[in-house]
């Protein structure tokens, strides 16, 4: 009896050896196999990946012979996963497209190829303040491909309902959040301040628009932003400190905020998805000094020891054709990087396309720097300090003022 | 003598049962509501009041999400995952929790105790170099990865109930089972297993559960082939309410059913040991 | 008894516990130790330093987390084992749709904490179900914003991890209700003792190992909370948890998520280790 145990035993540790080995095995017949496959990671919603499997994949495919697998990666996630990968010594993805506010880390942590030979691929007709975002200490790391905005989603129903215009410009602003709040006790827009990467786009725009300089943060630009801010503050929805680029979407679904700025792809869930049609969109209002909003989208990058590089490269070329190009505004309602694609858009997303392109037209990238995180972490700061805790605004955007500068004279040193 | 009846006892003689009552709608309501949201008419729940006992029904989104396909991947990547880790779990940790049940009391003590510190960790923490070591393995969205990753969650809290179990199980029989002279293997196995078996399946259940439930680690370990949680979570970011409740909802009907089947089980005496330990 | 012969006897249970052994060592002790390192080693230079603590301490944030950590998981711990202890003491009777009631307990369970988030947002967010059905009540004329911090987001946040913890708590009260014998009440019967009495002089006692085990596996796991708050309350409530992890995703500092954490490791050592000392360890019979 002992020795069928023992033997039983024996044969369970060999076969999960032999397990484990298997599953490591194989690569060399693997690796001609993997030529044939392009693997490429995008965060896209469902129907926005229909558009990309049925129109955009295919005609790519024929011409190479590859077959694409596409992979569904968050912004954030994918830093996670590549820095895993590329510690383990096994990238596996071949090709990136990548919110362009979250690109500083994989440069940082080397997750990404230089990509600064293939400069001439891009095209001339690219709209130019596209390019730097994807430059680093003069090497271009990505390739433009999508420019995106926020625009401005409101509640047209509420409204009419109390005859208010579309605020312009911040006095007006600062009127219609008045309004709702006296009319229904509960503040109705909202400001995002949840103290993460969507609070900091919110404050680019605000501080920009009253003339300051974010990575600056105490000059007179700056405190007249906040100090807006906090005249407005107490006519905010409570939601303000929730609200990130995702749950806006709820909010106006359900009708209990009327006014926020968010993603265009905002409008494809609420009316394709949920069919509201009481809310639409337009570009925005301007401060003091002029209209700004961060000029956000996306980029191509290719992972450091990427398997299949010559392919990803022929890919992001592809990409970013003037056929391809076209097909992204007709089908997706996307903006395109190129002045000369031309589409028309489905007749639903007409109205929010247009305030897109109107909203593109102020927008500004935001500027790459080494020391990103740690302008991040200051203007996160002091909303917290000035709004949340009610502190001195000169004071405490001096404080965070230094902590930028520190940050910066450490990272010129190196 | 007769004894008094008192007003504790009282109280707590008709107390309980709607005490009972509410602790059993309480812990039910967030299911309903998941449930309910799936089968509501959108423009009930889309306004500022959404409705709580829905009067018109839907099938829509449940139809969507089965037609469209996309769930049958990630719910038999789930289900494989934690069937197998389940299973796993038992043979690893089962044999190790005897050894430990008859070691003496202070090391006892101290080994139990020193498999809880591995869980004092925030997952944070260690999610990505082991992720980084199972990648370097060749693990990623693999099943094997997956079950490896639950393991490390799950063994410690399997290894505790199991010492428990074990040790409610007297010396005697497994000395007595000695002294006819069977071999220390075979009172093992046909003998003791069979006493501690109840016990086994409260182990069981836990890690099953916990498996079905986990994200974290899936969320490193996988890059097209999501497991069920994951799913659900894309549509919570991506999707809509509507579709993120439907998948909520079937990730919880499983669980539903493994628990009513299960629950006789539960018979806490064999967590009892546990405790005492 | 020497080595070879230690081994030699023992051979069937070295192998039967080595598997566990190996696996903890390498899959957990051994991330965990290098992570620990990491949080003292200078992000550029990789010197060894205490500088990465020195600036987390510093943020009013890590403060606030802290505080919060703390408070939540006393807050939640109190919940839990008395919702626990008055449930567990429920089903120790027998009544009719005693087995229903147990399965219903056990439903939070399986339900993974993130969806069961969500479903709290639906609850407590502005518009949710629970401020509705305050107002229907009357009991509040606007919106309770749950979420704006102090006292009644940590409450918020608590109550929803009541929902998915208490079930555990229960099993674990259950199992030790059920082992305290028969007779132990019979004789407090005959004493003439209340029902209130034999609780608090029988019962309690008797139970207290159970309330141990349960307090600690509870407090480990309440320290390191996580996915709920991020989802109910966001970053103006931080917890130990969410600044780590805040730390490493959004400002790419691996090394000042490692100090949180390992801060973190400490806090829950510590209270495990104040808390068996205080209360006693093993069980006095």
């Amino acid at each position: 009896m002992k020795k069928f145990y023992t033997k039983l035993i024996a044969v369970l540790i060999i076969i999960s050896l032999l397990g484990t080995v298997i599953a490591g095995c194989g690569s060399k017949t693997q690796s001609e196999a993997r030529k044939k496959v392009l693997k490429v990671s995008m965060g896209l919603g469902e129907a926005e990946w229909k558009v990309m499997k049925e129109d955009i994949f295919p005609p790519f495919e024929q011409k190479y012979g590859v077959k694409i697998e596409p992979l569904q990666i968050e912004a954030g996630d994918l830093i996670k996963k590549l820095d895993a990968m590329h510690k383990a010594n096994a990238m596996d993805i071949d090709i990136i497209t990548q919110d362009n506010m979250q690109l500083a880390p994989l440069v940082a942590k080397g997750l990404v190829e230089d990509l600064s030979q293939y400069r001439d691929m891009i095209p001339k007709e690219v709209i130019p303040s596209l390019v730097p975002v994807g430059e680093f200490d003069g090497k271009l790391y990505f390739m433009p491909y999508r420019p995106n905005v926020e625009i401005a989603f409101y509640n047209e129903d509420k409204f009419n309902e109390y005859g208010l215009k579309l605020p312009t410009n911040w006095d007006e602003l600062l009127q219609v959040a008045k309004t709702f709040k006296e009319k229904e006790g509960i503040g109705r827009v909202i400001i995002k301040e949840n103290l993460g990467p969507d609070s900091t786009v919110q404050m680019f725009d605000l501080i920009r628009s009253a003339g300051g300089d974010p990575t600056v943060l105490n000059d007179e630009g700056s405190i007249k932003a906040f100090t807006f801010l906090k005249e407005l503050q107490p006519y905010l929805s409570p939601d303000s400190k929730k609200a990130d680029w995702n749950t806006p979407v709820e909010y106006l679904a359900k009708d209990s905020v009327y006014l926020v700025e968010n993603w265009p792809y905002t409008a494809n869930v609420l009316v394709e998805q949920y069919g509201k049609k009481n809310i639409l969109a337009y570009h925005g209002w301007a401060g003091p000094v002029k209209e700004s909003h961060v000029l956000g989208g996306e980029v191509i990058g290719i992972p450091t020891g990427a398997p299949n590089k010559e392919m990803a490269i022929k890919f992001m070329e592809y990409l970013m054709s003037k056929e391809v190009q076209e097909k992204l505004v007709t089908k997706l309602g996307w903006p395109s990087m190129r002045s000369d694609a031309y589409g028309k858009v489905a007749e639903w997303q007409k109205p929010y396309f247009e305030a897109i392109n109107e909203a593109l037209k102020h927008a500004e990238p935001r500027p790459n720097l080494v020391y990103w995180a740690d302008v991040d972490k200051a203007i996160n700061g002091a909303l917290r300090e000035i709004i949340f805790e009610g502190k001195d605004i000169k004071t405490t955007l001096d404080k965070y003022h230094n902590m930028i500068e520190e940050a910066k004279k450490a990272a010129e040193s190196k | 003598m007769m004894r008094k009846i008192d007003i504790s006892e009282k109280i707590s003689n008709t107390a309980y049962i709607p005490i009972a009552i509410i602790a059993a709608i309480l812990m039910v309501i967030p299911v309903y509501i998941l449930f309910m949201t799936s089968f509501a008419v959108p423009s009930d729940i889309l306004k500022p009041h959404p409705d709580f006992f829905i009067t018109r029904f839907t099938l829509d989104h449940w139809k969507n999400v089965f037609t469209s396909g996309n769930i049958w991947p990630p719910f038999k990547k789930s289900f494989v995952v934690a069937t197998m880790t389940t299973i796993i779990a038992i043979i690893i940790a089962a044999p190790a929790a005897y050894v430990i049940a008859r070691m003496p009391s202070k090391i006892k003590y101290a080994v139990v105790l020193s498999l809880f510190f591995t869980r004092m960790f925030p997952d944070v923490g260690i999610a990505l170099p082991i992720a980084v070591q199972f990648i370097k393995l060749n693990l990623m969205d693999t099943y094997l990865g997956l079950v490896m990753a639950h393991l490390i969650v799950n063994l410690p809290f399997a290894a505790w109930i199991l010492v428990g179990t074990f040790e409610t199980i007297p010396k005697d029989l497994e000395e007595a089972a000695l002294v006819d002279g069977t071999s220390k293997l075979t009172a093992l196995m046909r003998i003791i297993m069979p006493i501690a078996l109840p016990g086994i399946a409260v182990t069981a259940i836990f890690v099953w559960l916990n498996s079905w439930n986990e994200f974290t680690y899936a969320l490193y370990l996988t890059i097209s082939d999501r497991t069920l949680p994951l799913q659900t979570y894309y549509y919570v970011q991506r999707g809509g309410i509507f579709d993120s409740a439907t998948y909520a909802a079937v990730l919880t009907i499983p669980v539903m059913l493994v628990t009513f089947f299960l629950q006789k089980y539960m018979k806490s005496g064999y967590l009892a040991g546990a405790v005492k330990g | 008894m020497s080595y070879v012969n230690f081994v030699k006897k023992y051979k069937l249970e070295i192998a039967m516990i080595l598997p566990l052994l190996l696996y903890i060592l390498g899959f957990t002790v051994y991330p965990i130790i290098q992570t620990i390192t990491l949080s003292f080693q200078d992000q550029y230079t990789k010197a060894f330093t205490l500088a990465n603590y020195k600036e987390i301490i510093g943020k009013t944030e890590f403060k606030q987390a802290f505080f919060n950590t703390i408070a939540l998981t006393f807050i939640s711990l109190t919940l839990e084992m008395t919702a626990g202890l008055v449930i567990a003491l429920i089903l120790k009777r027998n009544f009719r749709g005693k087995g229903l009631l147990r399965s219903l307990m056990l439903v939070p369970m399986g339900v993974p904490t993130l969806v069961s988030g969500v479903a709290m947002t639906y609850i407590f967010g502005l518009n949710g179900y629970f401020n509705a059905f305050l107002q229907k009540l009357r009991i509040i004329e606007l919106p309770v914003d749950w979420a704006s911090g102090g006292f009644k987001t940590l409450l918020m946040v608590s109550i929803a991890d009541m929902w998915k913890v208490t079930p555990l708590v229960i099993l674990l009260l259950l199992a030790g209700l059920e082992s305290i014998p028969d007779e132990v009440y019979e004789a407090s019967n005959i004493d003439g003792a209340t029902v209130w009495q034999t609780f608090k002089y029988v019962t309690l006692p008797l139970l207290k190992p159970s309330i141990t085990m349960a307090l600690i596996l509870r407090a480990i796991d309440a320290f390191r909370i996580f996915e709920l708050v991020l989802v109910l309350a966001g970053r103006a409530t931080p917890v130990i948890s969410t600044f780590a992890y805040d730390e490493y995703n959004n400002y790419a500092n691996a090394y000042t998520s490692a100090a949180a954490s390992t801060i973190l490791l400490l806090i829950i050592a510590v209270f495990i280790v104040s808390y068996l000392k205080i209360a006693g360890t093993k069980e006095e019979r």
